[in-house]
C-alpha cells in the first residue's frame, strides 16, 4: 500500500488541523492514530507527536555525535528506533532512509552511509516541520 | 457475611497482565494505547531490559512483549537473564522484531522467547498473538497442573510409573522409576536404582518365580500383570502390583517395557481377610467345606495327570451331641477346636495353598493341597493329595484315632472322645469330590453301625448295602399301613402234660410275595426308631389274637411279645398295653413280654421301674436269650421278673459239651431258688428234649415242636397234632411224665 501523493485529510476535532500538504506525512497512518482515540478525550495525537519529536530530536543528536568519529552500534540503533517509530506516525519517507541506513549499517556497507545520513537529517527536519505544525493549535 | 476487600477488588485481575518493554517512546505508548483500547488487557510499559527485570522482582505478568533491539540490556539478553529466574522460566515471551531480520527472529528463540512479532501498526495482529500465547500458556499451566495432580494422586495410591529399555545397539538395559515409583520401593526420588537391585529385594521362593514371569514376558512381549512380594530396606514386606505394555519401534521391534508398580498391600490384606473368611471354618480356623472341595477338585486334577492315588477321610466325631446336650453348645465348641488342633497334627497340614502364578510347576507342588478342613457340625475332612494305596491312608487314619485316644479337657471335665473314620480313595472309589465324599460317609457309617471308634475303607459291597437299606427302610415305613406285617407264633409246651402252654409271638413282614425274616429287618428298625410303632403293632395285634383263640378254643395263657429295651423306657408303655387289651376285652395277663437279658443290663436303672408297674397290672416279664449276657446276680433276685429263658445255644449243644449242661443246670437251680419259671427254646429234638426235661425245665419251644407259624395253622396243628397226641413227642413225653414226676415248672404265686 503506498500513498506517494497526500493529504491532510478530514481531521479529527481537538488536533490541530491545516498542516501544509506534502508528502512526508502518510495520512492513512495518521487516521490510523486516530482511530486509536476517536473522541480525543485522550489528547492522543497530541501526545504521540509530542513524544515524537522529543525522540526525533534526542535520536537526530544521537547521529550526528555518532557520525564523528564514527560510532556503528550507535548508530544502528538510532536508525533502527527512528524506522520504527517514524512508521508509526506516518513519516513513510523517513522511517525507509532510517532502513536502509540501518541495512547498510548490520551489512557493514558503510560507503554509501554518508549520503544516506544526509538524506535522512534532512527528511528529519521536513518531518519535525510537519509534526510541528500539526501541533500548532488551529 | 461480607467477602474481604482482597476479594472484592480482584475483578481487575481477570484481565491478563501484559508488561511492554521498548526504549522506543513512541512505539511503547501506540502499542500501549493500542493493547488498553481493546479492554482485554492490562498493560505496564518498561523503557528498558533493566527496568523489566527489576519490575519482575515483586510482580510477575501473564506475558511480556520485549523490543529486540534496545540500548543496554537488549531483548535477547532480557529474555535470557529472565528464563534464568525462579518462576519464569515458562513465561511466555513475545520478542518483537523487524521485518526482515531473520537473524533476530532466530536469536529470540534461542534465548528462550516463545514467539516473535514482526512490528507493525496493525494492532489487532498483536492483541491476537497476545490472545494466542496466553491461551496456550494457560493449557501449558493446566497441563503442568494436571501432571503434579497426577503425581499426588498416584502417590496417594502408592503407584508411579516406570520405564524399561532393553540392550539395544545404541544404549544400554535400563530402568527409570517416577519418583512416586521409587517411593513405593523406599527409595527417594534422587535414588538411582537398577533393575537387579529391585528383583533383589524379592525374597527368594517368589524371586525365582518372578524371574521366570518376566522372562516369559519380555520373550513373547505380552503384557506383564504380576503381584510380588518385597522387602524394603526399613525390612517391611509390601506387596506390589506390577502392571507393564511393551513399547515397539517403528519396525515393530519390541523395545522395552512402559507401566506402573502399586503398592497393594493394604488391599492384598483386605482381600486374604475375606479369602479366610470365605474360605475357613471360624471356630476352628481350618478349611471349610467350599476350600476343601476346591483342593479335593485340585487334587482330582493332579491325580488325574500324574497318575497316583488319593485319599479322602471322612472323620465323624462319635456321640458328640451327647457332649453337647449335656455339657452345653459352649464345651462342644472347645471340643471341637481341641480336636481340630489333633486333626492338623495327624497330616503335613498346609493352610495356603501354593499360588499357581508363582509357584513352581514341580511336581510335589500338590502337597500343598493336604490338609484337614471342618465340613460342619461335627464331621471333618483329611485331604490326602497322594497316597501309594489304601495302607497309607490307613496309617494316617489310626494316627487320628490314637491322637483322639487322650481326653479332652472342656468345661473343667475330662472327655473321651472316638472317631468313626471312612476312607475312599481316588480313582477306584470315585473320579469326583462328590463320588468320594459320598462313598467316604458310606464307609463311615458302616463304622458306625459297627461300633464307632475306628476306620473303614470303602468297598462298593458297604455301598449297595447302603442303597438296600434305603430302600429297606422307606418300605418299612409303609410296611404297618400296608398291613404287611405279620404275627407268627411258637408255641410253648409243657412236656410233662403235652400241652401248650402258651406261645410266642414273632413277627413277620410279608414284603410282597416274600417273607421277611426278623433279622433283617428288626435291627434296621431298632436303629431307625421304627422299632416303637412296630412294637405298639405287635402289642395290639397279640391282643387281638389272643381274642380271637379265646373265644375258638378257649385260650387261657399268655403270648409273649419281645420288646426292645428301648420300649421299657417309654412312660407310657404301661397305657399302650393297657389299651390293647381293654381294645379287645382280655385280660393283662394274656400279654407276657420278653425283653432280652442284654438289652434289660443296658438300661436297668431305667427299665425296673417299668417292670414293677407291668408286674403289677398282671403281665409277666421274660428274660430272653438268659445265660448270653452277664446279669448281675444280686440284681436278678429284686427284678419283678417270672421266667427266664434258657437262650437255644446251650440247647443246642447239649449232649454234646458237658458245659452247656452245667450252665443249664446252673440256670434252672437259680431260677428254682428265685421262684422264677424257666423255659428252653431252640428245642430241635429229643435228645435235647429229654436232657432238658431231665435236668428239671419241662417248657420247651422249639422246631421240635413247632416252628412259628400263622395263628389259623397253630389251631390246626393244635387240632391235629397236639389233642390226638399223635406226634413222636408226646410219646417220649408221656413216658417221661410216669419216670421223672419232680420235673415241673414253677410258677410264681
Amino acid at each position: 500500500m503506498t500513498h506517494p501523493q497526500t493529504t491532510l485529510i478530514d481531521h479529527p476535532a481537538g488536533v490541530a488541523a491545516a498542516a501544509p500538504a506534502g508528502v512526508v506525512l502518510c495520512p492513512q497512518a495518521l487516521a490510523v492514530l486516530a482511530q486509536l482515540d476517536p473522541s480525543g478525550a485522550n489528547q492522543l495525537f497530541v501526545r504521540v507527536m509530542t513524544t515524537y519529536c522529543k525522540s526525533l530530536a534526542r535520536l537526530v543528536a544521537q547521529m550526528v555525535a555518532a557520525r564523528q568519529p564514527l560510532d556503528v552500534a550507535a548508530l544502528r540503533l538510532a536508525t533502527h528506533t527512528l524506522k520504527s517509530s517514524s512508521a508509526s506516525i506516518g513519516a513513510r519517507a523517513l522511517s525507509e532512509i532510517c532502513g536502509s541506513a540501518e541495512a547498510a549499517l548490520r551489512d557493514g556497507r558503510l560507503d554509501d552511509l554518508s549520503p544516506m545520513l544526509d538524506a535522512l537529517l534532512a527528511e528529519a527536519e521536513q518531518v519535525d516541520i510537519a509534526v510541528r505544525q500539526l501541533l500548532l493549535p488551529s | 457475611m461480607t467477602l474481604p476487600n482482597a476479594f472484592a477488588a480482584d475483578d481487575s485481575s481477570e484481565r491478563p497482565k501484559v508488561l511492554l518493554v521498548d526504549d522506543d517512546d513512541v512505539t511503547l505508548l501506540l502499542t500501549a494505547v493500542a493493547l488498553r483500547e481493546r479492554g482485554e488487557f492490562d498493560i505496564i510499559e518498561a523503557c528498558s531490559g533493566e527496568q523489566a527485570l527489576a519490575m519482575l522482582e515483586d510482580w510477575t505478568p501473564d506475558v511480556i512483549v520485549l523490543d529486540a533491539m534496545m540500548p543496554g540490556l537488549d531483548g535477547f539478553a532480557t529474555c535470557q537473564t529472565l528464563r534464568g529466574l525462579a518462576g519464569y522460566e515458562n513465561l511466555p515471551v513475545l520478542m518483537l522484531t523487524g521485518l526482515d531480520d531473520e537473524a533476530s527472529i532466530n536469536r529470540a528463540y534461542q534465548v528462550g522467547a516463545t514467539d516473535f512479532f514482526v512490528k507493525s501498526t496493525q494492532w489487532s495482529l498483536l492483541a491476537g498473538r497476545l490472545r494466542h500465547l496466553l491461551r496456550s500458556s494457560r493449557t501449558r499451566i493446566e497441563l503442568e497442573r494436571s501432571k503434579s495432580k497426577l503425581a499426588r494422586a498416584q502417590d496417594l495410591a502408592r503407584m508411579g510409573s516406570f520405564d524399561w529399555r532393553k540392550v539395544g545397539p545404541h544404549h544400554v538395559e535400563g530402568l527409570s522409576l517416577a519418583p512416586e515409583a521409587l517411593r513405593v520401593f523406599g527409595f527417594g526420588p534422587h535414588d538411582l536404582v537398577s533393575l537387579r537391585r529391585i528383583v533383589r529385594m524379592v525374597p527368594m521362593p517368589e524371586r525365582r518365580g518372578m524371574i521366570r514371569v518376566l522372562t516369559g514376558v519380555v520373550n513373547q512381549s505380552t503384557v506383564l500383570a504380576i503381584d510380588v512380594p518385597v522387602h524394603l530396606r526399613d525390612a517391611r514386606v509390601r506387596i506390589v502390583h506390577v502392571e507393564a505394555e511393551p513399547e515397539f519401534n517403528e519396525h515393530g521391534h519390541a523395545v522395552g517395557y512402559t507401566g506402573i508398580v502399586q503398592d497393594v498391600t493394604d488391599r492384598r490384606v483386605a482381600e486374604d481377610r475375606i479369602r479366610h473368611l470365605a474360605n475357613f471354618d471360624a471356630l476352628t480356623g481350618l478349611p471349610n467345606r467350599r476350600q476343601l472341595i476346591w483342593r479335593t477338585e485340585r487334587a482330582i486334577d493332579h491325580a488325574r495327570r500324574l497318575h497316583h492315588r488319593a485319599a479322602m477321610l471322612l472323620i465323624d466325631l462319635d456321640r458328640f451331641k451327647v457332649i453337647n446336650d449335656t455339657l452345653g453348645h459352649g464345651a462342644g465348641d472347645e471340643l471341637l477346636v481341641e480336636v481340630a488342633r489333633r486333626l492338623r497334627s495327624c497330616v503335613r497340614h498346609s493352610d495356603q495353598v501354593m499360588d499357581s502364578a508363582l509357584e513352581t510347576a514341580g511336581l510335589r507342588s500338590h502337597r500343598t493341597l493336604e490338609a484337614v478342613g471342618r465340613l460342619g457340625g461335627d464331621e471333618f475332612i483329611a485331604l490326602l493329595p497322594e497316597v501309594l494305596d489304601d495302607a497309607d491312608a490307613e496309617r494316617v487314619s489310626g494316627r487320628i484315632l490314637e491322637a483322639m485316644r487322650e481326653p479332652v479337657w472342656v468345661s473343667g471335665q475330662e472327655c473321651f472322645v472316638t472317631a468313626s473314620v471312612g476312607i475312599s480313595i481316588y480313582p477306584r472309589d470315585g473320579q469326583t469330590v462328590a463320588d468320594l465324599m459320598r462313598n467316604a460317609d458310606v464307609a463311615m457309617y458302616s463304622v458306625k453301625s459297627t461300633g464307632r471308634n475306628a476306620s473303614a475303607l470303602y468297598s462298593p459291597m458297604l455301598a449297595g448295602r447302603g442303597r438296600e437299606k434305603l430302600e429297606l427302610e422307606s418300605a418299612l415305613h409303609k410296611a404297618i399301613e400296608r398291613n404287611e406285617l405279620v404275627l407268627h407264633y411258637q408255641p410253648k409246651i409243657d412236656v410233662r402234660s403235652a400241652r401248650m402252654v402258651g406261645a410266642e409271638a414273632l413277627m413277620r413282614w410279608q414284603r410282597g410275595s416274600t417273607l421277611v425274616p426278623p433279622a433283617d429287618f428288626i435291627p434296621l428298625a431298632e436303629e431307625t426308631g421304627l422299632i416303637v410303632p412296630l412294637s405298639e403293632w405287635a402289642l395290639r395285634e397279640a391282643a387281638r389274637q389272643a381274642k380271637i383263640w379265646t373265644l375258638n378254643f378257649g385260650f387261657s395263657d399268655s403270648i409273649a411279645v419281645n420288646l426292645p429295651n428301648r420300649m421299657f423306657e417309654r412312660s407310657d408303655l404301661v397305657e399302650t398295653i393297657h389299651q390293647a387289651v381293654m381294645g379287645f376285652g382280655v385280660p393283662h395277663r394274656v400279654i407276657q413280654l420278653e425283653i432280652t437279658e442284654t438289652g434289660l443290663m443296658k438300661d436297668l436303672q431305667n427299665v425296673i421301674p417299668s417292670l414293677h408297674r407291668l408286674t403289677e397290672i398282671g403281665v409277666e416279664i421274660s428274660i430272653d436269650d438268659f445265660g448270653t449276657g452277664y446279669s448281675s446276680l444280686a440284681y436278678l433276685t429284686t427284678l419283678p421278673i417270672s421266667e427266664l429263658k434258657i437262650d437255644r445255644s446251650f440247647v443246642r449243644d447239649l449232649g454234646i459239651t458237658p458245659q452247656s449242661s452245667a450252665v443249664v443246670t446252673a440256670i434252672i437251680a437259680l431260677a428254682r431258688s428265685l421262684g422264677l419259671r424257666v423255659i428252653a427254646e431252640g428245642v430241635e429234638n429229643l435228645r435235647q428234649m429229654e436232657v432238658l426235661h431231665r435236668l428239671g425245665c419241662t417248657v420247651m419251644q422249639g422246631f421240635l415242636f413247632s416252628k412259628p407259624i400263622p395263628p389259623d395253622e397253630l389251631e390246626a396243628w393244635l387240632q391235629q397234632t397236639v389233642l390226638p397226641r399223635k406226634a413222636p413227642w408226646i410219646v417220649e413225653a408221656g413216658a417221661e411224665l410216669v419216670e421223672a414226676p419232680r420235673s415241673s415248672g414253677i410258677r410264681r404265686p
